[in-house]
């Protein structure tokens, strides 16, 4: 009590002192980068060459087309990457068994992302109940999505201004066409030989096209990962 | 034979959708780990450790079970618990059925009365009460050449069971249940939110914070999830998923793990145990020998029950030494490129290859 009181005493005195610096990284971290009102996401470096330096629109819906096994969930969750790393809340629905290390190697803040790993028939209520609580969702379907359902989320999305990403292996199993539609082929992985070495890289093309401009018809080469673990673009 | 103590837990046994069996399982063994450093699980709900050491310790095999009654009141004190101890693993899970205390000479007597269902061989169960054998004790006094011309050789096994001689049987081991203990890292605590950057909230974070709870009241505490970076070796144990508003172990992810796998690390980690049919040039499955090398070059293999595909290459096997005073089985990890552009990582544990992660 006797302290408050001396602080009280020399209040007019403190504030001649300098401020304390921050640490630029504590700074960056503190500062609310999520501002609800920016209209587009932050996009990895990586995917520049596909969705533009200028960011994904909000309320936009990416479609990531992939083989089971081949690229998609890197692709998708790249996609994830920079929005988590500046502070937005992601929601994964439907990857059922994610692996985290992964993850942390393509760049993804794990503290942002929140998984519902098997949300068995209620997926798209989940969908929706997260759409109403995180900036992006991603969500992993592996069966024919009815069209009503489908129209309902991407509606939502739209009001809400919440990104979807929607990772199928054949385009059929999402009706609807998207903003963005992404499609990997032509995968090939590197660093294996007659029991020497080890995976570290896969090459795939991955080819974009869209509507309202929200992505340039693209066709680009990406290490999906590369050695790092990383996504990065692949020169031709 | 070594005498075991058994503990069995009837409600853990029975698997339900939430995986919350598995979790008070691990807690069993946790809790049984603080007694005897030797605690093996054989299948979920049932785990032994050798009697020996701990009776000479606390005095008596009577002093050993008490023990074991009193650290898992302590532990899952809503759990019911079957302890026994006797000879081998057949007749210790039986002795925890009835929570008696067997000794070497006695075994004979134990088994004599129990049915012969209790072998877990139907046809078995179904035929030697018909020629008026119903009990162990009656099937024991067959002669082995005679039981094992009759009804072949895993009969004869039984008989050596009933008998006395043999303490396992096939079957009573569930050869996944260390694989998917392994993939329990994360401890439970019913916190009710989950920390964020300095512990603060934001708008957005009691908004996200307000879904994930509904989300958990609908589908179940363990529905939602967030991922969580541990460090280690493989990438089971690298980092897992844990229930969203949960205090994860805090564990230093940077330290270095000597034979850890390179990166990159797969997108998809199966934390079940999916079995995975791998064969050779001629058409035999592919093992690995004791000096930790393949009997041949993979070919073709079929992942958890799916069609055979072709091998395009692979990598490995590298050997896995961890806790190798525990086990005498060769384990090893080994990655496969199959057809089209898959690449898998599969391990070799039990006598048998798994399916361990997809690089997706």
């Amino acid at each position: 009590m006797l302290w408050l009181r001396y602080e009280h005493m020399f209040a007019s005195v403190s504030h001649l002192q300098p401020r304390p610096t921050l640490d630029p990284k504590l700074l960056a971290r503190v500062r609310p980068v999520a501002a609800a009102s920016a209209r587009v996401l932050p996009v990895a470096p990586a995917l520049e060459s596909l969705f533009g330096s200028r960011g994904l629109q909000r309320g936009s819906t990416v479609r990531i087309t992939a083989p089971r096994g081949g690229g998609g969930s890197t692709l998708a969750l790249t996609v994830l990457s920079a929005p988590s790393a500046a502070g937005h809340w992601c929601g994964v629905v439907g990857m059922a068994d994610p692996g985290v290390a992964g993850m942390v190697g393509l760049g993804i803040d794990l503290r942002r992302v929140v998984f519902v790993p098997a949300p068995g028939t209620a997926w798209a209520s989940v969908v929706g109940e997260l759409i109403d609580g995180a900036d992006m969702v991603l969500l992993r379907c592996d069966q024919q999505v009815a069209h009503p359902i489908a129209r309902n989320l991407v509606a939502k999305a739209r009001d809400r201004q919440v990104t979807l990403v929607i990772v199928t292996s054949t385009p059929q199993q999402w009706p609807l066409p998207s903003d963005v539609e992404l499609s990997i082929s032509d995968a090939t992985w590197s660093g294996v030989d007659g029991g020497y070495g080890h995976f570290v890289s896969r090459r795939a093309t991955v080819s974009a096209s869209g509507r309202r401009g929200a992505v340039r018809e693209h066709i680009a080469a990406l290490w999906l990962p590369s050695s790092d673990g990383a996504v990065a673009a692949a020169d031709w | 034979m070594d005498r075991l103590v058994a503990v069995c837990s009837p409600e853990l046994t029975e698997e339900g959708s939430r995986g919350e069996e598995l979790r008070s399982f691990a807690a069993v063994l946790h809790g049984l780990g603080e007694l005897c450093p030797w605690v093996e699980p054989i299948k979920l709900g049932l785990a032994v450790f050798p009697v020996r050491g701990p009776s000479r310790l606390l005095g008596g095999d009577h002093a050993v079970v008490a023990a074991v009654a009193m650290a898992m009141s302590a532990v899952q004190p809503a759990v019911v618990v079957q302890i026994g101890v006797a000879p081998g693993l057949f007749a210790a899970q039986l002795a925890a059925r009835r929570g008696v205390v067997v000794a070497e000479q006695d075994l004979m007597e134990f088994l004599a009365p129990w049915p012969i269902s209790v072998l877990g061989r139907p046809e078995l169960a179904s035929v030697l009460p018909r020629l008026g054998l119903r009990t162990l004790g009656q099937f024991a006094e067959l002669h082995h050449r005679e039981v094992f011309s009759r009804f072949g050789a895993d009969a004869a096994v039984c008989l050596q069971v009933a008998q006395g001689k043999v303490g396992e049987l096939s079957g009573l081991r569930d050869p996944s249940i260390g694989r998917r203990l392994r993939s329990l890292t994360a401890r439970v605590s019913p916190l009710p939110n989950q920390p964020t950057f300095l512990g603060g909230m934001g708008l957005a974070d009691e908004r996200l914070h307000a879904v994930a709870r509904r989300l958990q009241a609908q589908l179940g505490a363990e529905s939602v999830m967030v991922g969580y970076d541990h460090g280690g070796r493989s990438p089971i144990d690298q980092a897992s998923l844990v229930p969203f508003g949960s205090h994860p172990v805090p564990t230093n992810s940077t330290a270095p793990w000597p034979g850890k796998l390179p990166s990159p690390s797969p997108m998809t980690v199966f934390c079940d145990a999916r079995a995975v049919e791998l064969l050779g040039e001629s058409g035999l499955p592919v093992v690995v020998d004791g000096s930790g090398l393949l009997n041949a070059a993979p070919v073709a293999c079929a992942l958890n029950g799916g069609s055979r595909r072709v091998v395009i290459n692979w990598a490995g096997p590298w050997p896995l030494v961890e806790q190798w005073w525990e086990t005498l089985h060769h384990r090893a990890r080994l990655q496969l490129l199959i057809e089209p552009a898959t690449a898998v990582l599969v391990a070799f544990e039990e006598n048998s290859w798994w399916l361990e992660a997809v690089y997706d």
